[in-house]
């Protein structure tokens, strides 16, 4: 997968400075931030779906922002099919807007509530000079709605938003995105706002659309079970780092990092006759941001805490192919980075 | 006796365009120390259901026929005054959303003991002490009584409602997707913790969600409802094994697993039908595998089934 990687993020890191009184402004000089996104190395290959996993606050949703340039990173980069897009201008990065979008979470929110489907569609088309004419325009609309599965059209062109259904409006979220012909799409939490009925539906559609148009795709979400059934590997994320990476079969039937083996064990099963295993994780994630913890995040919520666990930071530990961990505690061979 | 009976119950939204017929003849009962699940898609009427069980439809919704008993009191029929005594003492609720539920500018004591002083006569120091002794019970450090709600995480606002809403004791306790918008971690966490108040409080409970894995993990029978009736009733254990109503087959073959091997699902074709003026026939009708001309044509009776009552003409 390295050899055809479409996106490359190497050491990228997002601090947000914090607040601070007037006195300690004046008599701590030391910089005060949270570490948002800490140090993030990893690539997404052509036609990879790789999904992002963690908790709310773990960071995903600002990684997803920095990477498509809607906030500049604190430091690291960001490589965009051999280019480097994090230096680039608003201008300059016109052009690589185009081809990396992105799916919000919420369809009732990111839809405008006064334009009809087709109008939507029509903006998008307008914005980046798509098509010539009229003529063409409506084509496109008809077309990129057929491939949504809006059928039949008709019914659809002159709908508002509030006549659809969560359902039906990400599809024409999906569609507003596809018609730019996009290389690289990030789904942000793109099905947890809908029903379950017609959740497998939009994952479909995503699936599709990597088959038959060749997109890659990151797939952000705090649910392991959505990410399990499209993705093909998983990182887990906590408090702003990657603590494991692998395939997703790997990922799910054989974690490594405590942290992902408590959240596959709090993950609920369909089954009633199930047993409900205790989950191997202590305390809770910490409200107030700290930015001098040395060593492992994890340390202080983790049941097999070592030592040293608290005086350094773990190294990326290869655990089997392409599938690593970031812990003290696992075997295997650190990797540089 | 079942501790809840509900017969025929229709709840009316007015609309412009007429009455929308959110809950349409819904029949359920409740015994003593089970917890019901109620599962479906948004607009099911799941949420309208609870309410009523709360008295707390309020217009345009209208409940417009059939009775509540509950301990054999149609609380239908009940002034204002008892009604208010019996929402808290006898009935209580955690609704959807805890960070929204709770009064920002209130401390969570002062919000606990409200509500007990509402109910019982007891001073202000008794109240305190009973405050405290809820927190714990919900699992948070008596010493957090004074703190405000934003100084609480989303797990913790969740079991500070749960506090509030068992403080009086009551006998049922509704449970609206208490779970939802939680991590995976903290959701463990808190079904933990309530079912290990169901048993020390001797609580009876209803359960609603969307998210069918934690239904079948809390839940001794579950009703499915689709565009306001009840499709299917059955204990869990059945339901997921071997759901008889093909809405209850389809919308358990839609639900992803983390067990067990990776397959293919199916989502349900088409969306609910409006609930204004719904033809006649079965509501899932129109995204129904097995429909007939009698689906479109006849409501279906409800047969028991092995003591599961399915709605449906194909399934007797």
């Amino acid at each position: 997968m390295k050899q055809e990687a479409i996106l490359q993020v190497e050491n990228l890191k997002q601090y947000f400075p914090l607040r601070k009184g007037i006195f300690s402004t004046l008599f701590d000089r030391r910089p005060s931030y949270y570490p948002a996104v800490d140090n993030l190395n990893f690539s997404v290959g052509k036609q990879e779906i790789l999904g992002f996993v963690g908790e709310s606050g773990c960071g995903k949703s600002t990684m997803s922002r920095t990477i498509l340039q809607l906030i500049k990173p604190t430091d690291g980069k960001v490589i965009f099919k051999g280019t480097r897009v994090d230096t680039l201008n608003r201008g300059e990065f016109k052009p690589y807007r185009r081809k990396m979008q992105m799916i919000f979470q919420d369809p009732f929110g990111s839809l405008n509530p006064r334009r009809t489907v087709s109008e939507t569609l029509r903006q998008t088309i307008r914005i980046h000079s798509l098509a010539p004419d009229r003529a063409t325009e409506d084509e496109l609309i008809r077309k990129t709605l057929e491939e949504v599965g809006l059928n039949p059209v008709e019914e659809y062109w002159n709908k508002y938003p509030k006549l659809l259904s969560g359902g039906q409006l990400q599809r024409v979220s999906i569609g507003r995105v596809l018609i730019l012909q996009p290389e690289f799409v990030i789904a942000d939490e793109s099905v947890s706002m809908l029903d379950v009925s017609v959740r497998i539906g939009i994952l479909d559609l995503i699936l599709k659309m990597r088959e038959k148009y060749g997109i890659s795709f990151i797939y952000i979400t705090h649910d392991l079970i959505t990410a399990r059934y499209i993705c093909d590997r998983i990182a887990i994320m906590y408090l702003g780092k990657i603590v494991e990476i692998g395939p997703t079969e790997e990922i799910v039937n054989n974690p490594r990092h405590p942290y992902t083996q408590a959240l596959i064990t709090a993950v609920p099963v369909p089954d009633p006759t199930a047993e409900t295993p205790e989950v191997p994780i202590k305390g809770f994630v910490p409200t107030t941001p700290e930015n001098n913890i040395d060593g492992c995040n994890f340390a202080e919520r983790c049941l097999n805490e070592l030592e040293r666990c608290t005086s350094g930071e773990p190294p990326m530990i290869e655990v089997g192919e392409q599938h690593f961990a970031s812990c003290f505690g696992v075997d295997g061979v650190p990797t540089v980075n | 006796m079942a501790l809840v009976e509900v017969e025929d119950l229709k709840i009316h939204f007015m609309t412009r365009r007429g009455p929308a017929k959110a809950v349409d003849n819904v029949n359920f009962a409740i015994k003593s120390n089970e917890t019901i699940g109620f599962i479906g898609e948004s607009g099911c009427g799941k949420t309208t259901t609870a309410m009523a069980l709360m008295r707390f439809v309020k217009a345009p919704g209208k409940i417009v026929d059939g009775s509540i008993k509950f301990m054999g009191v149609d609380i239908l029929e009940l002034d204002e005054e008892a009604m208010r005594q019996t929402r808290g003492n006898f009935i209580s609720i955690v609704r959807q959303e805890a960070q929204n539920a709770l009064n920002p500018v209130v401390t969570i004591g002062k919000q606990i003991t409200e509500m007990i002083m509402e109910h019982d006569q007891v001073s202000k120091s008794k109240a305190l002490d009973r405050a405290k002794k809820q927190l714990n019970l919900v699992g948070i450090s008596d010493t957090r009584i004074n703190s405000y709600p934003h100084e609480f995480s989303g797990g913790m606002k969740q079991r500070a409602m749960v506090a509030i809403a068992t403080a009086c004791n009551p006998k049922l306790l509704i449970l609206d997707e208490p779970t939802t918008g939680l991590d995976v971690i903290v959701q463990r966490q808190i079904l933990g913790m309530l079912k290990m108040l169901k048993a020390e409080l001797g609580l009876t409970a209803v359960f609603i969600s969307h998210d069918l894995s934690v239904v079948a993990e809390t839940c001794d029978r579950v009703a499915v409802m689709y565009a306001g009736k009840i499709m299917e009733q059955s204990d869990t254990t059945s339901l997921y094994q071997n759901p008889l109503h093909p809405y209850s087959k389809a919308l358990i073959g839609a639900y992803p697993s983390l067990k067990g091997e990776r397959k293919r699902l199916r989502s349900i074709p088409g969306a609910p039908m409006s609930l204004i003026n719904p033809p006649p026939g079965c509501r899932f009708a129109p995204r129904c595998e097995l429909v007939q001309d009698i689906c479109r044509k006849q409501e279906p009776p409800i047969n028991n089934v092995d003591g599961r009552l399915i709605a449906c003409h194909m399934v007797t």
